[in-house]
């Protein structure tokens, strides 16, 4: 037991190190993206048609105020939260954060293993669309059931489906060697595509224009109590995501298990060396990926849509920079969806009275995962604020497992 | 060299080599049993398979996913991973059409070879920045290739509803196709490979003259030795941060000529939702590399059999006969690239690769 212990106290000690660092290094991504983010917004506003420009500096005229565009960005999710404080715009925010809670979570189990999992989006779209076939073929079998049962059969079959489908990239990376991060963007394509098949062929709703299943059962639904009917925002839903974080990171933190999890991403050889089995745990961690993922589908469906719908939104994709945001942390991934879930939900607002399209968040996702993944750069730009000592990016935990700790 | 495939191919994994064995062997017996019964399905299939226009479309589908190979190779050799050659084909793509719309003929050159260009810069630019992140900045190569994927996924969308109102851009016709005479009219090769897009014969330059740099020259030679050895190469008195550069510029470069392709050889506009136009082939690109074995020749053949499989599906869901739903058809593809990657593993990557190297670094 001295090894594992030694290892234990390394890892300890690890975290202890680098957790400031990396609240200071998100957060500084995160104003550096908003720059960049500005910039890009207004040099587009040049590009852009309108009747006056917004906004105009040497010479140059925009059609958007970058400025103006962020405090919308901001006030536009959280609408008029004194007057009323559960608001539609509100509700929209938590939302949006809600299902981020889960793709970020599914995201971040992975990478603490050392594993990129890009598959959350594909493991979210089966996990969905089985969690959709689950309750629409249980609730005419089971009348007059309650929430009570179909909601956590659709949870629960959301989550075996997307955690089967991510175990797939894990054994092909356990036994065959197959690069996780190629299979996983693969399987994205691949459900996308099973998905439109099985829901066109086999569970189309009668007389509906696009791909979609009926509407689920009523009793299925997770009922929105606080924000209105038409909020689709369940409260519910968060406490369970919550739960969920909490679970997660005492999973991670004070199981054996997620000792293995954290040594074989860490020092793969350490974790070996202790008795951890690679292969099986490669596998796990990505069935328990896959399934947080899952359960996001089934949150999509049971609260949001009321139903299946091939064209699922990018949840899976903002979910790597939510969980790159956190630092890969559990806790971490709880304020990083909020943010998230702001700048979708603002995002709306912004478009509806700016012009400036919705896609902005998507351009914003890309340059915050771009900052966070150089940390040297804000180290020259301060090092005064950061200790010196030479670390990997917050997301390389299994990456480099040779510099994380092993230099003196 | 074959020397050298033929002894890791010995003493791989002896179960995935018969695996793959297997494979070739059941697809070598369909197609015999296509040949010689060609009234069969197998017959229709292989028909299907061999016809002109369904090997002329396996070129042009080709053209993106081939260069952006040869280009990730030129990186992956230097040791630099570049994962985002799908973003570089996805801002080249976009760049390609927009600068053809909007700006048009410059001195006299066509605006859709302005647009050509244009698009081809885009790329370059973008990888540079990455070489940035990569080399001065120490990132982590996988996660900032992400990043450059997701940025571009996020900023042609971005832009073209800025300018065009949708996702999609306007459509601005193609550069359409070169016919040589006297040649175009051989038998069966002549409208395959020389009534085609011009974009099919600039991958015939860029396969070959990528092969040619790598192989046959000096910068070729210090690629190679900064993937395997760069301490060697440093000592040599060659600088390995500039040769990285170079590779991932020309990366850049080649990535972009493969995202024209797409736009502007094949369908003369930008398609923006869910996953763009490229829809993948920057990532079915770094497998063709590893299938072709880090060879731009190998690459090559295997960009082909990807897109030979789409041309096909695209082929098939024409036909009503089959009665194959088109989404099944449509992930044919991306399932082989996940079995070859099963089959492939891991390749003979450069020693050095995805690691940072610093010059008189203790």
């Amino acid at each position: 037991m001295s090894a594992r212990e030694r290892v234990e106290d390394g890892l300890r000690r690890l975290v202890a190190a680098s957790w400031a660092e990396r609240l200071a290094l998100s957060l500084a991504a995160l104003v550096a993206s908003v720059l960049v983010g500005g910039l890009i917004v207004f040099f587009s506003g040049t590009a852009a048609t309108c009747e006056e420009p917004a906004y105009g500096v040497f010479g140059l005229t925009s059609c958007y105020n970058p400025v103006s565009v962020y405090v919308l960005l901001v006030t536009g999710a959280f609408g008029s939260l004194l007057s009323d404080p559960f608001n539609f715009n509100m509700a929209l925010t938590l939302k949006e954060s809600t299902l981020l809670i889960f793709t970020g979570l599914s995201v971040a189990v992975a990478f603490r293993a050392g594993l990129f999992n890009i598959g959350s989006q594909g493991q979210l779209v089966i996990g969905g669309l089985a969690s959709a076939i689950a309750v629409l073929t249980a609730g005419p079998l089971l009348p007059g059931v309650s929430g009570l049962l179909l909601v956590p059969l659709g949870v629960g079959v959301g989550a075996l489906a997307g955690g089967l489908y991510g175990a797939i990239p894990g054994a092909l990376k356990a036994y065959a060697d197959a690069n996780e991060v190629i299979t996983t963007i693969m399987l994205n394509f691949v459900a996308a595509q099973v998905a439109f098949f099985l829901v066109s062929t086999y569970f189309a709703a009668p007389d509906s224009q696009s791909v979609e299943t009926s509407e689920i059962p009523a009793g299925a639904v997770l009922e929105s109590a606080l924000f209105g009917s038409g909020s689709d925002f369940s409260i519910v839903a968060l406490a369970g995501g919550l739960a969920l974080v909490a679970g997660l990171y005492y999973l991670i933190g004070y199981t054996s298990y997620g000792f293995d999890l954290r040594t074989s991403g860490l020092q793969p050889e350490a974790a070996r060396y202790g008795g951890v089995d690679a292969k099986r745990t490669i596998v796990s961690s990505m069935a328990l990926s896959g399934a947080f993922a899952g359960i996001g589908g089934a949150v999509w469906v049971l609260m949001v849509m009321g139903r299946f719908q091939t064209g699922v939104p990018a949840l899976g994709f903002d979910g790597i920079t939510v969980s790159i945001l956190a630092g890969n942390n559990p806790l971490g991934v709880v304020p990083a969806a909020l943010l998230f879930g702001v700048l979708k939900s603002g995002s709306l607002a912004v478009q509806l009275s700016t012009g400036v399209p919705v896609q902005l968040v998507g351009v914003l996702r890309g340059l915050i995962i771009l900052f966070v993944a150089m940390p040297e750069f804000f180290r020259l730009l301060g090092t005064r604020f950061v200790t010196t000592d030479r670390e990997p990016a917050v997301a390389t935990d299994g990456g480099t497992p040779s510099e994380s700790g092993g230099k003196p | 060299m074959s020397v050298g495939r033929l002894r890791s191919a010995v003493t791989g994994s002896g179960l995935r080599r018969g695996l793959a064995y297997g494979l070739g062997a059941l697809v070598a017996i369909a197609a015999l049993y296509g040949l010689v019964f060609p009234e069969t399905l197998a017959g229709d299939l292989l028909g299907l398979a061999t016809s002109e226009s369904t090997l002329g479309a396996a070129l042009r589908l080709a053209v993106p996913i081939a260069c952006a190979a040869v280009g990730g190779i030129f990186a992956e050799k230097a040791g630099v991973i570049n994962i985002g050659l799908e973003g570089l084909l996805i801002i080249s793509a976009f760049t390609g059409v927009f600068v053809t719309d909007a700006v048009g003929s410059v001195f006299s050159i066509p605006s859709i070879w302005v647009g050509f260009v244009a698009g081809v810069l885009a790329s370059t630019l973008l990888s540079l920045l990455f070489a940035v992140v990569c080399i001065e900045f120490r990132a982590d190569q996988i996660i900032a290739g992400l990043a450059v994927w997701l940025i571009a996924l996020g900023l042609a969308p971005f832009a073209a509803t800025v300018v065009y109102g949708s996702v999609n851009t306007a459509s601005v016709g193609t550069l359409g196709t070169w016919t040589i005479p006297v040649l175009s009219e051989l038998p069966f090769v002549g409208p395959v490979l020389f009534d085609a897009s011009p974009t099919v014969y600039l991958m015939f330059v860029v396969v070959g003259g990528g092969w040619y740099v790598l192989n046959r020259t000096s910068f070729g030679r210090h690629v190679r030795a900064s993937g395997e050895n760069p301490k060697a190469l440093d000592t040599a008195g060659v600088d390995v941060t500039r040769v990285r550069y170079l590779a991932i510029t020309l990366s850049g470069v080649l990535a972009g000529i493969g995202g024209v392709g797409l736009s502007l050889g094949q369908v003369g506009q930008f398609i923006g939702n869910g996953q763009t136009m490229v829809n993948g082939r920057g990532f079915i690109a770094i497998v063709a590399y590893l299938f072709g074995n880090y060879n731009p020749i190998g690459a090559f053949g295997a960009a082909v059999l990807f897109a030979g499989l789409d041309a096909l599906q695209l082929r098939l869901q024409q036909i009503p006969a089959y009665m194959v739903p088109g989404s099944l058809i449509q992930t044919i593809p991306y399932i082989t690239v996940i079995v070859v990657l099963a089959l492939v593993g891991r390749t003979r990557v450069p020693s050095a690769a995805g690691e940072h190297y610093e010059s008189g670094e203790d």
